[in-house]
């Protein structure tokens, strides 16, 4: 091994080259947080100046970058990551801002547990933690006093807030996917959020019933398996996605209930973008549709609905829904395809004595059809009642048929000169 | 049109601000490109500063006039809106486009104007510069100090090193050179023997053959067909770097290593050190001289064969090889090996959630 000399006393001309040590250090933590944490903490050997500058980055990631072993030895890989998430913890020096621990090899191991208390500790804004394998991880207590949390991201993890938590007073951003909580909790941990500005809620379980009490709610984006929907207080909300994994259960479908179509709609007063996944417009038909809601959504501008274009009571809360929208600019239908056979619903949408009800919409996409009656019958309405239409994007389910569906498409009149039809082949 | 139209009268209406760079020289910059960097606008706004040459804005130190040109064309192009996302970048990807020592002189000025976007572009970038790199080409990239002793470069090596299979391999790799020393020793003996005639054939068969001269040559370049790219990047790691790697890690290893660990360590995976027994045993019959009597000009292509089985044998052993070693050798400053395209990080997670819609 060859020796080094005794380093010089630093010549003018290398510190004058030297820019990028000489940049104020929130410039330079701004770097390093942009870098791979195996990249920054490297750095620790590029100079003197730089021994410890990575010590103080206030954003620490782990993720797949940090290490990348393929391995399926599951206890190296997972040796290897605790080893460096404590060797990095131990390291650091002030605050922690970011921290988002995300490995595809990552269980819910106790280590988690030291390294979130650890952080708890800083005046922690953003946390991410995403167990990829195994069973839910189960949250720390201490994470629930992390009151400086403005971002809040759990993948794959139990939550069980101590009776003390008062909840998180500035969160704005809450992101639960593969979790389990139980309603109480849940319904709490909601309304004690007052600064709540965005909500996405992906296959969970343990609560039902979603109610969303949330005055700063701006968007709102869920997917599972749920009885009920109640919006409180959201007027605000303006970004909405909702769908329902299970198709409603006949019993609920009975009709006399007071109709879920005006509750979910008399709390968005100012939705702008809503989209209706799955079986959620089954959901939305329950109970008497009216032939309008009482009150349009005037900001509606874009609708995507999927539905089942044989069921005459998804047609209704849809038509009451695209009566209800007079400002649609871009609307999205998609066909749900395991449903779609024998057409048994005809005549519904002929009724074209709504002539140009849709005076913006401008885009038109309907994906996934069969070429079944009623669907043909609403392409037929949406082109004779679209006079600024500008495009309209077919897409069938399968290429079976599509010619016929190609000649009578071309049959139809289009209230729009300009617009154009766009078949694409499945 | 209406571009032209404003070309044409915009210029006399236009309001302009005079500024002072720390050199002295004053300049006079449309005032709405002036407010576009809150050092200035405040400035403006707070002293009324830079109505007349007398009155001058000056600059803070860090940005010097021909930076402060360049920040000037950013200001120009951002302040005027209408411009589509994908202009703004594609404007943003050009204008980064220059040396790093310009880079950071930018990225410095941009932060005294507080102009925090541009600081934001120049910092992204300078850490895409950064990554992926070894100690050794940032220090030559940003012109920086090698100011560190050898031992202060290896200490937070104490906790890399400790891989099992780096240790795995090195052993292998020891090995190997071993038996291909006890080989030449036996080849020396036979080649004194009968020294003349076999020469023209060697040289036929080699040739014929190209390097690999045996019939292993046919199953490798099977699987080189295979993994085509990976095959060429550790290629070349192995035939340029794996001695190098080899001496590197030995010489830097023992220093901040003790045995204690490495026995522990190496107990836990099992499966690891079984995989290393198995492979050993698979190739070492395959060495012994089945091609013995036409080889005589053994150094090379044994030598070659060897890089090749230890590479396949990191292969198999675990595709992380490149990196780990990679990390191994930046911090060892070494050269680089080229850094495998492995950590594809395979996101499937959400499909379960989006498939159900």
């Amino acid at each position: 091994m060859k020796q080094r000399e005794p380093p010089k006393s630093p010549c003018k001309i290398e510190t004058e080259l030297d820019k990028l040590s000489n940049l104020p250090a929130h410039v330079i933590d701004q770097i390093l947080s942009q870098l791979p944490i195996k990249d920054a903490v490297r750095t620790s050997v590029l100079s003197k100046k730089w021994r410890y500058k990575w010590a103080t980055i206030p954003h620490l990631v782990f993720d797949n970058l940090c290490v990348a072993i393929s391995s399926q030895e599951q206890t190296l890989v997972k040796n290897k990551l605790v080893n460096i998430v404590d060797h990095v913890l131990l390291l650091h020096t002030g605050p922690i801002i970011k921290f988002k621990l995300s490995h595809r090899d990552l269980l819910g191991v106790s280590d988690i547990d030291r390294w979130i208390l650890h952080i708890s500790r800083s005046s922690i804004k953003e946390f991410i933690l995403e167990i990829w394998k195994g069973q839910r991880y189960k949250v720390p207590s201490c994470l629930f006093s992390c009151q400086n949390l403005i971002h809040l991201e759990l993948f794959n993890c139990l939550l069980k807030p101590p009776s003390t938590f008062k909840g998180f007073r500035n969160l704005k951003s809450l992101d639960l996917q593969h979790i389990t909580l139980a309603q109480d909790v849940f319904e709490n941990l909601i309304s004690s959020c007052p600064m709540l500005e965005r909500l996405t809620l992906m296959n969970f379980d343990g609560f039902t019933h979603l109610n969303i009490d949330a005055p700063n709610l701006q968007f709102f984006d869920i997917g599972g398996v749920f009885d009920d929907v109640n919006f409180e207080n959201t007027f605000h909300l303006a970004l909405v996605s909702i769908g329902l994994y299970v198709n409603v259960k006949t019993d609920q479908t009975a009709p006399g209930n007071s109709c879920k179509l005006l509750r979910f709609f008399v709390h968005l007063p100012h939705i702008r973008r809503l989209e209706i996944q799955s079986y959620f417009l089954k959901y939305l038909a329950v109970g008497n549709v009216p032939s309008r809601l009482p009150r349009p959504c005037a900001d509606l501008n874009y609708l995507s609905v999927r539905i089942n274009f044989n069921e005459l009571e998804e047609n209704l809360a849809a038509l009451c829904l695209l009566r209800s929208s007079p400002n649609l600019q871009e609307l999205e239908m998609l066909a749900r395809p395991e449903e779609a056979g024998m057409g048994v619903l005809t005549n519904f949408w002929e009724v074209d004595h709504w002539n140009s009800m849709f005076s913006q919409l401008r885009i038109v996409k309907i994906l996934g059809i069969s070429g079944i009656r009623s669907e043909l019958e609403f392409i037929n309405f949406v082109l004779s009642n679209s006079p600024v239409l500008e495009r309209m994007t077919i897409k069938p389910a399968s290429p079976e048929g599509g010619w016929d569906l190609v000649k009578e498409l071309l049959r139809f009149r289009r209230a729009s000169v300009r617009a154009e039809i766009i078949y694409l082949d499945s | 049109m209406s571009v032209g139209t404003m070309a044409v009268v915009k210029p006399e209406m236009k309001s302009y601000i005079w500024i002072q760079t720390a050199d002295g020289s004053i300049q006079q910059v449309e005032e709405e490109v002036a407010m576009f960097c809150p050092t200035i606008c405040r400035e403006i706004i707070h002293t009324g500063m830079g109505t007349s040459k007398n009155y001058a804005i000056s600059l803070p130190q860090r940005v010097n006039p021909a930076i402060f040109g360049l920040i000037l064309d950013y200001c120009r192009f951002h302040q005027v809106p209408g411009h589509s996302n994908k202009e703004r970048k594609i404007f943003d990807e050009k204008f980064i486009r220059m040396d790093t020592k310009r880079l950071c002189e930018l990225t410095s000025a941009a932060d005294s104007l507080q102009l925090k976007p541009l600081v934001d572009l120049t910092s992204r970038a300078l850490a895409r510069i950064i990554e992926g790199k070894t100690p050794e080409e940032i220090r030559e990239t940003f012109h920086l100090p090698d100011d560190l002793t050898e031992e202060e470069k290896l200490e937070p090596l104490n906790n890399v090193t400790d891989d099992p299979r780096i240790r795995l391999l090195n052993r292998l790799y020891a090995k190997k050179r071993k038996e291909l020393k006890e080989r030449e020793k036996l080849k020396n003996v036979e080649v004194e023997e009968e020294h003349v005639d076999e020469r023209s054939v060697d040289d036929l068969l080699s040739f014929i053959n190209g390097e690999n001269g045996d019939s292993k040559g046919v199953k490798t370049n099977k699987n080189r067909k295979k993994n085509r790219r990976r095959k060429y990047q550790l290629k070349e790691s192995s035939s340029n770097n794996l001695n190098g790697i080899h001496k590197d890690f030995n010489s830097h290893h023992s220093p901040c290593h003790n045995g204690e660990l490495n026995d522990s360590e190496v107990s836990t995976p099992n499966k690891t050190s079984k995989l290393q027994c198995s492979t050993t045993v698979n190739f070492l019959p395959k060495i012994d001289f089945d091609d013995g009597d036409i080889d005589d000009d053994l150094d090379p292509a044994m030598k070659e064969e060897l890089d090749r089985e230890v590479e396949d044998f990191a292969r198999r052993l675990n595709s992380d090889w490149p990196q780990r070693m990679q990390e191994i050798l930046s911090l060892g400053q070494e050269r680089r090996l080229v850094q495998g395209s492995m950590n594809g990080n395979g996101s499937t997670r959400r499909c379960t959630s989006l498939d159900s819609r």
